[in-house]
């Protein structure tokens, strides 16, 4: 186990930066997520970090200690591909005690520690098994194990649950993350997934093309996004371009768009008499008969364009004057409030701590 | 940055440096000596190429040969592969020994035996003179060569065929009978279009291989000019003296060879089909009068095919006197000849062809591991490198390398060396790519994780990677070591005094007419060649051929 930190990494392939001056310091036995669309530059740093690649500049730390030259099988690290990467001539206790046996642990250590994490994920009965022989979520609890049981300074996963089937992939959260607890391993996590990356992560890094956007608790890149890119990944959101007017105290803005005010949290960066963006879930948008009157702030006046009933909530795209389309989702069960109909003028009330970030 | 260049940029470096040595540089020499006049640079052998009509007739001679060939091959394997792939019949499962045949009969053999059969004096050919003063026409001549290349070759084409028609989406077939095709029609405008770039590309090997056939030429060309044979002369005759001419001849081989292979690449592969999923139409079970005439079929291509076993082995244990067999009589005066007084070309056989097997293996996992999975501008270079001895054949391969290692500060000829170096190169773009083709299915994950583990790069190599190619490996194994004890061509250019081998003793017994003696070695020459192999596939079971 040790706390990560990488400095200043960038990658180039040929012309194409893949990273820039990435930095980040990892916590000793946090569950670390990197965050991104495909593309990003995800498995690059992933690979940077194992070893597998070496950066053009920058260094990575283990505790303190340059491992930037170490190359990998001196690293000490677990690692969990994507496919899983099992040997298929090996039964899956050969699979596990492969890095025991490299590491030169004599026999009984080797068959101790090896039943003790088959056990730990649920496998000990089909030790003698093939990879071939096991099920998706088996190959992975086995791939896991494999990692673990060299009790590595850092846990690399590489996008592990995207080839399992939605229901086993929840499943396969909870075991990930009560091995990881157990454990206390330093946890790095790749996915492009935020729904995977909210629940299990202590602290998520979200890139954007090959640079760090944001670091924060889950919590924090949900409800204080620093910039459109962050808020538009993680959970829906309508992003719309703003006039800031004014500050109005307290962090607040005076933001116009589409011949409406609206006075919303600003962050540090949006200043008076630039155009900004507009960041409002749409679940908290709130949607009501038109009924205010022109003028009242935070609300936006318009027309139902288009609803999409899902069931558990409805999903309206709202038409704002001749330009803007705002979506809003409304929850069933509450309120007990009827379906709106198309072409029925609405309300939309942007709540105030919506927030207004720089264009 | 260290741990890439070690160890795999050294690794390529002396696989580059290897062929480079043994492929390069002796094709060097050939253009360079084929080039070469009375003072420097000259045109004297290709002028007297062009001043040759002989020299002419042999290159036309060679080229409708092989189109001649070829064309037979493609009628026999293209509808005995359809038969195979979709109709059910009885005796079917004895097709899967036709390749078994191809791969255990040396040519030198199947051409020998056939002499035995309908030569001057076969047993065929005696039996209807005797009985009903029917005359065959000759065996010697077009005739001979082109009945015993496509015996030889048509596998080629029927194997492609048979993947190429299994790979195929039934489907396809089923849209186009929907759409108002009949059966016939659809067979015409969708399977075989869809497969024939398929059949063309083996039919080009097959053309390739025509071109340097070297055994059947000889034995049965009856002094037809062929460029195959004209090389193999000039190189006997200029032993000593300048080689200009076998070198030209080389060089018109090399360049026929060349022209046929880069249109296969350019215009041909590209058109290969792949088939996105789908499955094959299953067999339909045919029965009555269209089921025994393919199990007669069947029957006949396998008789055919390893007819030529049975001829040898009753000739080795017959008595004979000069080109004549006593059928019906025993003898095992052949046989103790050659494991006595004449067993020194066993010896050698088997001593050329377990070292150069091994070698040859080692050196193509090795090889293709790095082209496959340590994709580089160098790795790049050896890729092109190990697939330049296809376009030569091995009678230009072993002047190659005789005009190389002759002089200067590496003199082979002569040596057991060159005879391996011989085998190893002439197999070496087979097996690597049959190295390799296991390689693809070996994801580079499985390396990283036994690397992430703990594992150094090259004892990765070894611990994980060696072990999952171990089936197709073997199978490399079975295949080189069958046609390394089988080659001719290029170590009867090489060989010197003390290296005979098998099939140039097999060679020499023929061409002075003593059928006796060329029998029982040849008798040898396939116990050595099948009962490893049978050994093998039986305890390490090995799979030969990917096709099901
Ligand atoms: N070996 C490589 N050579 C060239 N470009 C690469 C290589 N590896 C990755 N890239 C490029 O770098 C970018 C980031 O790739 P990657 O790290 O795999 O993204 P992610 O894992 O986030 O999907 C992509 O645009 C990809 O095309
Ligand atoms: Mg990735």
């Amino acid at each position: 186990m040790a706390a990560i930190t990488i400095s200043k990494v960038s990658k180039a392939y040929g012309k194409a930066a893949v990273l820039q001056g990435v930095e980040l310091a990892i916590e000793n036995g946090t569950f670390f997520t990197l965050l991104g669309p495909s593309g990003c530059g995800k498995t690059t740093l992933l690979r940077t970090i194992a070893g597998f690649i070496s950066p053009d500049t920058g260094k990575i730390l283990f505790d303190g200690e340059d491992v930037t030259r170490v190359p990998v099988h001196r690293r000490d690290i677990g690692m969990v591909f994507q496919d899983y990467a099992l040997f298929p001539d090996k039964t899956v206790f050969a699979n596990v005690a492969y890095g025991l046996r490299a590491r030169g642990h004599d026999r009984s250590t080797v068959e101790k520690s090896v039943a003790a994490h088959l056990d730990r994920v649920g496998l000990a009965h089909l030790g003698d098994r093939y990879p071939a022989e096991l099920s998706g979520g088996q190959r992975q609890r086995a791939a896991l194990a494999r990692a673990l049981v060299i009790r590595p300074r850092v846990l690399l996963m590489d996008e592990p649950l995207s080839n399992l089937d939605a229901k086993l992939r929840v499943t396969m959260r909870e075991t990930i993350l009560d091995l990881q607890r157990a454990s206390r391993t330093t946890t790095i996590f790749v996915t492009h997934d935020q729904e995977e990356a909210l629940s299990m992560s202590d602290r998520i890094a979200i890139l954007d093309r090959g640079v760090i956007a944001q670091v924060g608790t889950p919590e924090d890149l949900y409800e204080r996004p620093a910039n459109a890119y962050v808020a538009d990944f993680i959970g829906a959101a309508n992003v719309l371009p703003v006039r800031i007017l004014r500050a109005a105290g307290e962090g607040h803005v005076i933001a116009a768009i589409a011949g409406h005010e609206l006075c919303c949290l600003g962050s540090g960066t949006a200043r008076g008499g630039e155009d900004g963006k507009l960041i409002a879930r749409p679940e908290l948008l709130v949607l009501g008969e038109a009924e205010a009157a022109p003028g009242t702030p935070n609300v936006l006046k318009g027309q139902v364009a288009r609803r999409q009933y899902l069931g558990a909530r409805t999903v309206y795209t709202v038409r704002i004057g001749n330009e803007l389309t705002i979506t809003a989702e409304r929850h069933a069960g509450a309120t007990h409030q009827p379906l709106l109909a198309p072409g029925q003028p609405v309300d939309v009330v942007v709540p105030r701590t919506s927030r207004v970030v720089a264009a | 940055m260290r741990q890439r260049i070690l160890p795999w940029g050294a690794l390529t470096t002396l696989c580059i440096a290897i062929n480079a040595l043994f492929v390069l540089f002796p094709l060097l020499t050939l253009v360079g000596n084929s080039f070469s006049g009375a003072d420097g640079i000259g045109f004297d052998g290709l002028a007297r190429f062009l001043a040759t009509p002989d020299y002419l007739r042999g290159l036309r001679n060679t080229v409708v040969l092989g189109v001649a060939v070829t064309v037979a091959a493609t009628l026999v394997g293209v509808p005995f592969a359809y038969i195979v792939a979709r109709y059910d019949f009885p005796l079917k499962n004895f097709v899967a020994l036709l390749p078994v045949a191809t791969i255990i009969i040396p040519e030198v053999i199947t051409c020998q035996s056939w002499l035995l059969v309908l030569g001057n004096n076969g047993f065929v050919t005696k039996a209807l003179r005797d009985s009903a003063g029917i005359e065959l026409p000759s065996f010697y001549g077009w005739g001979g060569m082109i009945f015993v290349m496509t015996l030889v070759y048509y596998t080629y084409i029927y194997l492609g065929t048979l993947a190429a028609l299994r790979g195929f989406d039934g489907q396809l077939e089923e849209a186009s009978r929907s759409l108002g095709r009949t059966p016939v029609e659809t067979v015409f405008r969708v399977v075989i279009p869809t497969v024939a770039p398929a059949i063309l590309v083996n039919a080009m090997v097959v053309f390739t291989l025509v071109v340097g056939n070297f055994a059947v030429s000889i034995i049965l060309g009856n002094r037809i000019p062929l460029l195959s044979i004209q090389t193999y002369n000039a190189f006997v005759n200029e032993m000593g003296g300048s080689p200009v001419m076998q070198s030209t001849l080389s060089l018109v081989m090399i360049t026929l060879v060349a022209i046929v292979l880069f249109v296969q690449k350019r215009f041909v592969e590209r058109r290969l089909v792949q088939m996105a999923q789908g499955r094959a139409p299953a067999a339909v079970r045919v029965a009555s009068w269209r089921g025994m005439a393919f199990a007669g079929l069947v029957l006949v291509v396998v008789l055919l095919s390893f007819l030529p076993l049975v001829t040898v082995f009753v000739a080795a244990f017959s008595e004979s006197r000069g080109p004549l067999v006593r059928w019906g009589t025993f003898s095992l005066a052949g046989i103790e000849r050659a494991l006595t007084a004449g067993v020194d070309p066993i010896l050698n056989s088997l001593k050329f062809a377990s070292v150069a097997t091994a070698a040859g293996i080692a050196f193509a996992v090795l090889a293709s591991y790095l082209i496959v999975k340590k994709r580089s501008a160098a790795t790049q270079a050896l890729d092109y490198l190990v697939v330049l001895p296809l376009t030569i054949s091995g009678t230009v391969l072993g002047i190659a390398l005789v005009q190389a290692f002759n002089s200067g500060s590496m003199v082979l000829t002569g040596t057991a060396l060159i005879m391996i170096v011989t085998y190893v190169v002439r197999r070496m773009p087979f097996s690597i790519r049959s190295a390799a083709s296991s390689l693809y299915n070996i994801p580079d994950s499985l390396e990283e994780a036994s690397i992430s583990l703990g594992v150094p790069p090259l004892k990765t190599f070894l611990k994980v990677v060696v072990p999952v190619m171990w089936a197709s490996v073997a199978s490399a194994f079975v295949l080189m070591w069958a046609s390394t004890l089988s080659e001719l061509s290029a170590s009867i250019v090489v060989y010197g005094g003390g290296l005979e081998t098998l099939p140039i003793a097999i060679f020499r017994q023929v061409d002075s007419g003593r059928m006796g003696p060329a029998s029982a070695y040849a008798a040898v020459l396939v116990v050595l060649i099948v009962v490893p192999i049978a050994l093998s596939v039986k305890l390490l079971r090995i799979r030969l051929f990917a096709t099901k």
